[in-house]
C-alpha cells in the first residue's frame, strides 16, 4: 500500500484535536522477577484471568497465574525490555483478537496483528473478540449432517467429514498431513467459487503452531497460487515466536472462526499442530511453576485441547432464538486438528488425548507413504464417527463398504506375500483391492469434485477395473473421466443437483468405461490377442 | 514497600493476638523498635547469613528484645525456631500496613514535576481518598520526567494526570490508528 504523507498528517491532526487524555483509575503492580518470557508481578489487585497487562516500552503480557500476593504472567513481546521494579498497568480487558471479513486473505500472528506486510487490517474496536469463549451449549447445536468435501477421494469416500465435526489428522513427520490441509482448503473453492462474500463459501482458517517460517510462506504461496487465499486466514505462530503466542494462536484462530459461524457461515479450521501447542503450553506452565504431571505436561493439558475442540460445532437454525450472540443460525465450525506422532506411536499421551476428544481420526502411515500410496491413509485404523450422515447419498451408496474392503485387502495382501496358493475368492479380493488402492491415489494440490469421485469409485467398486492391469489404472481413470465429461456430462450434473445416481447414470458409466477399456486396449486378453 | 504473603500472615497473627489481649499499643511500640534494630546492617547480617548458627543468631536478637512484651518475645523466638528470619526483617512494614488497613488508611505518593505545598497535598489526599473510599496518607515525590500535572499512587492504584502520562496515552492512541488503505 502506498503511504500518502498528507493523509498521515491529517489523521494525526484529527487525533490530536479530539484527544481528551482522560485520566482514569488504573490498577498497577511492580515487576518482582522476569525471565524466560515469564514475569511475576506484585500488586494488580483487580487482575482477572487472561487479562492483558501493559509493561513499559510497549511490551504486553497475559495474566495466567493469580496467586495470593503476586500475578504470574507470560510476556508477549521482547522480555529484555522489562526489568525488576518496572510498573505494570492492567488494561481491564481480556486478551482479544480482531475478527471479521477484513482478516480474509491475510496472515496474522497469535494476537491478530498482520505479519504479511500488506498494511493494517482496518478493523475497529467492535471487531475485537476475546480468544477464550464458552463452547456452544447442547441446545444451540444440531447433529452433523452436511458434508465437508475435502476433494480427497480416500477421505470423502471412506472417512467422510461433516460440517461441525472434529476429525484428527495424525501421523509421523513427512506423511502428508499439511498437504491434506492445503488440498482441503483449495477444494473449498468449489463451495461458492472462492467468493468470500457468498454465504455458501466455506471460510478456511489455517493455524500454524511452531512451524518453520519457510513452511508458513510455502503454505501461503500454495494457497495464493490456487486462488484460495481470498477465503482463508492464516494465523501463524512460528517456531521462533514466544511459547505463549504459540499456545494462544489456536484460540485466536477459533475466535476469528466464531465470528463467521455466528453469522451463519461455515468455517473449517486447521490446527497444525496440537502436539507442538501442547509443548509450548508445557513450557509456559513449567516456567509459571505449575506442577508437572505425566511427561511433565501440566494437569490441565487435556482441558487445553478439549476446550479448544469443543468450540467446533454445528449450530442449530433456531440458535438465535436461544442465544442473541448468533445473528443467524445454521453456521458451523469444523475442526481438523493435526497431531504429529513419533515412530507411529498413536498410544502416546497427547495423541490419545486428542483421539478421545475428536469424532474420528485419519491416520497417515509412513510405510504407505514410502510405498507411493499417497495420500497415505491407513483405512484400517482411520475412522469417522459421524460416518454416512456426512456423505451425500450417492457417495454413501457407491462407496459403502469401501473402507472395510480396503482394510481387509491390506491385511490379506500382507498375508498373501507368504504363499501363492490362493483360492479364487481371495485372488479376486486382492485384484479388487489393488485397483481400489490405485484409484484412491491422488496427486497433491489437485482435489477432485465429489461428483467426479463418485464416477470413478463406482466403476472401481463395481469391479469394472478388475481386468485392467493395476499400473494402467491411472491412465484409464483419466481417460474415463474425460470421456464422461464429454459424452455424459449430465451424470455429474445429476449427482451435483440431486445428490443421487439414477439407473440411467449407472448405465452410462458402465458403457463409457467399457468403451475406454477397448479404446486404450487395456484388458489382458485383448493385449495378448494383439501380441 | 512490598510485603510478601508469609510475612503478612505472621504479622497478622501477632496483630490479632495483641488486639485480643488488649496490648496492641505495647506490641506496636515493640515492633517499631524492632524494625529500627533489624534494619541495622550488623543485625541484618547476623539474621540473613546462613553460616551463622541459630544460637549466635538468638544471642544477637536477645539484646534487641530486652524489655519487649512477652508476645513480641515469643513471636521472635518462634520465627527463629521455624527458620523464618525474613519475617523479622519485613515485620515492621507488614505490621504498619495491617494497622493502616484496620484504620481504613492507605499510604501513597503524589508525584509532581515540582514540589507542591502542604495545602495542595492535603487537598489531593482528600479528593483522591474520596474516590477510593479510603483515607490517604500522601507524601510528595518530585519526578521531573512528568513535565507537569500530577500522578497519584496509593497502594496498588494509580491516577495519572501528568503531562507525560497524557503524551504516552496519545502515543498509544496514534499507534492504534488505522491508516487509510
Amino acid at each position: 500500500m502506498e503511504l500518502r504523507p498528507a493523509e498521515v498528517t491529517s489523521i494525526l491532526e484529527k487525533e490530536i484535536e479530539k484527544y481528551k487524555g482522560e485520566t482514569s483509575m488504573q490498577s498497577i503492580g511492580t515487576v518482582l522477577s522476569v525471565g524466560d518470557g515469564v514475569a511475576r508481578v506484585y500488586g494488580l489487585d483487580d487482575c482477572v484471568m487472561n487479562e492483558l497487562l501493559e509493561f513499559p516500552n510497549g511490551v504486553r503480557g497475559v495474566a495466567l497465574n493469580l496467586e495470593e500476593d503476586n500475578v504470574g504472567c507470560v510476556l508477549l513481546g521482547d522480555a529484555t525490555k522489562v526489568k525488576e521494579g518496572d510498573t505494570v498497568r492492567s488494561t481491564g480487558r481480556v486478551i482479544s483478537v480482531p475478527t471479521g471479513d477484513k482478516l480474509l486473505g491475510r496472515v496474522v500472528n497469535g494476537l491478530g496483528d498482520p505479519i504479511d506486510g500488506k498494511g493494517t487490517l482496518g478493523t475497529t474496536e467492535s471487531d475485537l473478540r476475546p480468544i477464550e469463549s464458552p463452547a456452544p451449549s447442547v441446545v444451540e447445536r444440531e447433529p452433523v449432517k452436511e458434508p465437508l468435501q475435502t476433494g480427497i477421494k480416500a477421505i470423502d469416500a471412506m472417512i467422510p467429514i461433516g460440517r461441525g465435526q472434529r476429525e484428527l489428522i495424525i501421523g509421523d513427520r513427512q506423511t502428508g498431513k499439511t498437504a491434506l490441509c492445503i488440498d482441503t482448503i483449495i477444494n473449498q473453492k468449489t463451495t461458492a467459487g472462492g467468493d468470500p462474500k457468498d454465504p455458501e463459501q466455506v471460510i478456511c482458517i489455517y493455524v500454524a503452531v511452531g512451524q518453520k517460517q519457510s513452511t508458513i510462506v510455502d503454505v501461503q504461496r500454495r494457497l495464493e497460487k490456487a486462488g484460495a487465499m481470498p477465503y482463508t486466514i492464516i494465523v501463524a505462530a512460528s517456531a521462533n515466536d514466544e511459547a505463549s503466542l504459540q499456545y494462544l494462536a489456536c484460540y485466536a484462530g477459533v475466535a476469528m472462526g466464531e465470528r463467521f459461524r455466528d453469522e451463519g457461515r461455515h468455517v473449517v479450521i486447521f490446527y497444525d499442530d496440537l502436539y507442538k501447542q501442547a509443548l509450548a503450553y508445557r513450557q509456559v506452565m513449567l516456567l509459571l511453576r505449575r506442577p508437572p504431571g505425566r511427561e511433565a505436561f501440566p494437569g490441565d493439558v487435556f482441558n487445553l485441547h478439549s476446550r479448544l475442540l469443543e468450540r467446533a460445532a454445528k449450530i442449530s437454525r433456531d440458535a438465535p432464538k436461544i442465544n442473541p450472540r448468533y445473528k443467524k443460525g445454521g453456521g458451523s465450525i469444523t475442526a481438523l486438528p493435526i497431531v504429529e506422532t513419533q515412530e507411529g506411536d498413536v498410544a502416546a499421551y497427547i495423541p490419545t488425548n486428542v483421539i478421545s476428544i475428536t469424532d474420528g481420526q485419519i491416520f497417515l502411515e509412513s510405510a504407505l507413504f514410502n510405498a507411493g500410496i499417497r495420500p497415505a491413509v491407513n483405512a484400517g485404523i482411520s475412522v469417522s464417527r459421524v460416518g454416512g450422515s456426512a456423505q451425500i447419498s450417492a457417495m454413501k451408496k457407491i462407496a459403502g463398504g469401501l473402507r472395510l474392503g480396503l482394510a481387509s485387502y491390506r491385511a490379506l495382501a500382507a498375508f498373501a506375500q507368504f504363499g501363492s496358493d490362493l483360492d479364487k475368492a481371495t485372488q479376486q479380493e486382492l485384484t479388487r483391492g489393488e485397483r481400489l488402492t490405485e484409484i484412491l491415489k491422488q496427486g497433491q494440490y489437485v482435489p477432485m469434485p465429489v461428483e467426479q469421485q463418485i464416477l470413478i469409485i463406482y466403476v472401481a467398486n463395481a469391479g469394472r477395473l478388475d481386468d485392467v492391469p493395476a499400473r494402467r489404472v491411472p491412465e484409464v481413470e483419466k481417460a474415463y473421466l474425460r470421456a464422461m465429461g464429454e459424452q455424459h456430462p449430465e451424470v455429474a450434473e445429476e449427482i451435483k443437483k440431486t445428490k443421487n445416481v439414477s439407473d440411467a447414470g449407472r448405465a452410462a458409466m458402465d458403457k463409457v468405461i467399457a468403451a475406454v477399456k477397448i479404446q486404450l486396449n487395456t484388458t489382458p486378453s485383448k493385449t495378448a490377442a494383439k501380441a | 514497600m512490598i510485603v510478601d504473603a508469609v510475612t503478612a500472615r505472621w504479622a497478622g497473627a501477632l496483630y490479632g493476638l495483641a488486639a485480643k489481649q488488649g496490648v496492641l499499643s505495647t506490641v506496636v511500640a515493640d515492633v517499631e523498635r524492632l524494625g529500627v534494630e533489624f534494619a541495622r546492617p550488623e543485625v541484618r547480617r547476623v539474621l540473613q547469613n546462613p553460616r551463622i548458627d541459630a544460637a549466635t543468631r538468638r544471642g544477637a536478637v536477645a539484646a534487641c528484645l530486652r524489655g519487649a512484651h512477652v508476645l513480641t518475645q515469643n513471636f521472635v523466638g518462634l520465627a527463629l525456631d521455624r527458620g523464618r528470619e525474613e519475617v523479622l526483617v519485613g515485620l515492621s512494614a507488614a505490621f504498619r500496613r495491617r494497622i493502616l488497613l484496620d484504620a481504613g488508611q492507605v499510604e501513597g505518593f503524589v508525584e509532581t514535576a515540582r514540589p507542591i505545598d502542604p495545602a495542595d497535598l492535603a487537598r489531593v489526599a482528600s479528593d483522591f481518598g474520596r474516590l477510593l473510599g479510603q483515607k490517604l496518607i500522601l507524601k510528595n515525590r518530585v519526578v521531573p520526567e512528568l513535565i507537569g500535572g500530577a500522578r497519584v499512587i496509593a497502594g496498588n492504584r494509580m491516577l495519572d494526570g501528568s503531562v507525560s502520562g497524557r503524551l504516552e496515552g496519545l502515543r498509544r492512541r496514534l499507534q492504534e490508528v488505522q491508516l487509510p488503505g
